[in-house]
């Protein structure tokens, strides 16, 4: 019955009550998406790389190398030799040793040379293997295995033909059309930078390259299909190395032999480490979103509160009559908060709703163009304890006006 | 005693020069209903909040069927409101987005009853004998016209079984043939039920319905030195 009242109440101001309540469902939209899409892009990022102990590359900051090898974020500013990287994979400590090539693009998206080994040995989330969903991994120099999303945006099919672009932009001219690829393989979709990559082998990269000196394509160059698979294809450079070592324990060892490895400036990181240090220039940004959207959600509470507070003084009579047939003061006290709790749970439901909506519009475009996969189901523990905590947060500011409410109720007029 | 009103004095806080109250003693007997009158802003009303326990006075004893309401504590003294004393006022009887069942189940909410819970069946019955006609008990309050809204009001005043009931110019609303209505249910129900009444009003010509009839003047020492 007391139930009844409140909502009936509330019904009985619906124009206020509304714009509060969208105020509200608003906030609380905007604060869940926000927290949602926090915790979804943390787990994207540490779920990009699992199982590799090490990644190195010629020296640079750790953050560089790290965007560049594994998010495919930015360029390379060194190769480092194939010498080298035959002395690392030799080490005793070392179990595997993948060599990563970039530079080329295809249609804005980047392509990796590396060896058939990284199939086997690069793993995602939990110590997940990349999966082909079609095909296989490449044998020939002229096999091309495609992630996931470029299958799906650039819409090929095993057996298609696809050129290269030199260079990493979107509209690279200088095409190596001479010398297209074929799809063999298609990956199966892991949410990490994986689906925005073209595989081909470090061999299919040095064929394209063997003519071009210095990214300029070399005038009158004649050399036949025939006779580039013949040539040796031996590439001199990669640009960076993905190691898992026999132990663990040896990691620290291994990436300071790497470190001060003497024929060449190497750097050796760990990508946890790594991806955690990135994490924390992320969460500046993201604490700062989730402070303005807590704030949102403030002046949300306090619109309700005001809301709820001007409507005593039109209730006037009501919290008189109450009092007559037996309430006491402090049922008005409770009748608000009621009131404030009935527009949080709605608020909640409906701003949850939204989000589920948007998110289903969404994910595409998050997936498609920034690689980010945000699962629609936001309903986590922590989003459950946020939502308490909107909840618990409206309920609080409500006692002003439900102090307002009980004041009223003391005073008696007729 | 239904009501025993010993050296009662009150005053507004807001006012404190202007003694509103100061009755040296009144009384009246269960079962008896009694017809009060006097001017507006005499202090009839505030009277009423004296005797239902809303207001407390400075001084003096309030005994209501010998409970005395100015020594209870808060909470007592709205659950005593809430069994025993039924209330009707000029207008404002009833909260307005609420239909007439949810407003007299209401009232039913903040009693204790000892007796047999409120049922549905009873505020029915109870309807029916205030003549208000089943099509109207599911309309929101301020659908009602006001002839209707006091009889749904004597209603909502009875359904606790009150020992006592208060009435504030119940009629002075109406017109004078759904006066004439009002006022015939009120006293069948009142003596069918044995129901003390206290019933002010600035209106002389309802004193017929009343075999005891004072002013407020009379019982009230301020209205004599203002
Ligand atoms: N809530 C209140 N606060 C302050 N003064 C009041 C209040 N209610 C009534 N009064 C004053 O008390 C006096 C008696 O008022 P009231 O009891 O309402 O008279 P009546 O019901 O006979 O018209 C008036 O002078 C009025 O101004
Ligand atoms: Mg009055």
């Amino acid at each position: 019955m007391f139930a009844k009242l409140a909502l009936q109440s509330l019904l009985d101001r619906k124009g206020s009550v509304v714009l509060s309540l969208m105020a509200m469902t608003v906030s609380i939209f905007v604060l869940l998406g926000v927290e949602h899409i926090r915790h979804q892009t943390k787990e994207n990022f540490s779920n990009t790389v699992s199982g590799v102990d090490l990644v190195v590359g010629a020296r640079t900051g750790s953050l560089n190398l790290l965007l560049y090898s594994i998010f495919r974020i930015g360029a390379p500013t060194n190769n480092i030799s194939w010498e080298t990287y035959e002395a690392i994979a030799s080490n005793a400590k070392v179990k595997w040793a993948v060599p990563l090539s970039l530079g080329d693009s295809h249609k804005g998206f980047r392509v990796l040379g590396t060896t058939g080994d990284y199939f086997d040995y690069f793993s995602y989330a939990n110590q997940q293997h990349l999966n082909f969903a079609k095909g296989q991994a490449f044998h020939q120099v002229f096999d091309v295995v495609l992630g996931a999303q470029v299958a799906k945006k650039l819409g090929y099919q095993l057996g298609d033909k696809l050129a290269l672009a030199h260079g990493i932009a979107a509209t690279s001219f200088s095409l190596h059309d001479d010398r297209p690829f074929t799809v063999v393989g298609i990956l199966a979709p892991t949410g990490t930078p994986v689906d925005q990559t073209l595989h081909v082998s470090l061999q299919g990269l040095e064929a394209i390259h063997i003519d071009w000196q210095q990214g300029v394509k070399m005038p009158g160059s004649t050399i036949t299909q025939a006779e580039l698979e013949k040539a040796k294809l031996q590439p001199k450079s990669v640009t960076a190395l993905i190691l898992g070592l026999e132990s663990k324990m040896t990691t620290f060892r291994v990436q300071r032999a790497i470190n001060q490895y003497k024929q060449e400036p190497l750097l050796a990181i760990l990508p946890g480490v790594a991806l955690s240090e990135l994490w924390q220039m992320m969460g500046v940004i993201e604490n700062t979103l989730l402070l303005v959207s807590a704030l949102v959600f403030i002046a949300a509470c306090l619109g309700v509160s005001a809301m709820l507070l001007s409507s005593i003084r039109e209730r006037q009579h009501e919290i008189q009559l109450l009092r007559v047939i037996g309430a006491p003061a402090y049922f008005l006290f409770f009748l608000i908060e009621l009131e404030a709790l009935f527009i949080a749970l709605l608020s909640c439901v409906l701003g949850a709703g939204l989000l589920s909506v948007c998110l289903v519009f969404l994910q595409n475009y998050l997936l498609g163009h920034f690689g980010l996969h945000i699962g629609s189901n936001f309903l986590t523990g922590n989003n459950l304890s946020l939502m308490l905590a909107v909840i618990c947060a409206s309920v609080l500011v409500a006692i002003i006006p439900a102090l307002s409410g009980y004041r009223q109720a003391r005073i008696v007029k007729r | 005693m239904a009501i025993d009103l010993l050296n009662v004095r009150f005053h507004y806080p807001q006012q404190p020069n202007h003694e509103v109250l100061n009755i040296p003693l009144w009384t009246l007997p269960v079962g008896e209903q009694v017809f009060i009158h006097g001017p507006s802003g005499g202090g009839k009303s505030t009277l009423l909040s004296v005797l239902s326990g809303l207001l407390i006075p400075d001084e003096g004893q309030v005994s209501i069927f010998g409970q005395r309401l100015d020594q209870m504590p808060n909470r007592r003294r709205n659950q005593f409101r809430a069994n025993h004393i039924g209330y009707v006022f000029q207008q404002f009887n009833l909260i307005p987005y609420l239909n007439a069942l949810d407003n007299i189940q209401l009232a039913s909410r903040f009693a204790q009853r000892k007796k047999a819970p409120v049922l549905l069946g009873d505020i029915k019955k109870l309807l029916t004998d205030l003549n208000i006609s089943a099509s109207d008990w599911h309309k929101p309050a301020r659908a009602l016209s006001i002839g209707q809204q006091q009889r749904v009001a004597i209603a909502r005043a009875l359904i606790n079984k009150p020992e006592l009931l208060i009435a504030d110019e119940p009629t002075s609303s109406l017109d004078p043939f759904n006066k004439e209505a009002f006022m015939a249910l009120l006293m069948s129900m009142v003596s069918e039920n044995g129901i003390s009444l206290v019933f002010v009003s600035h209106d002389l010509s309802l004193s017929h319905y009343f075999n005891r009839v004072e002013s407020l003047n009379v019982i009230n020492r301020c209205g004599d030195s203002p």
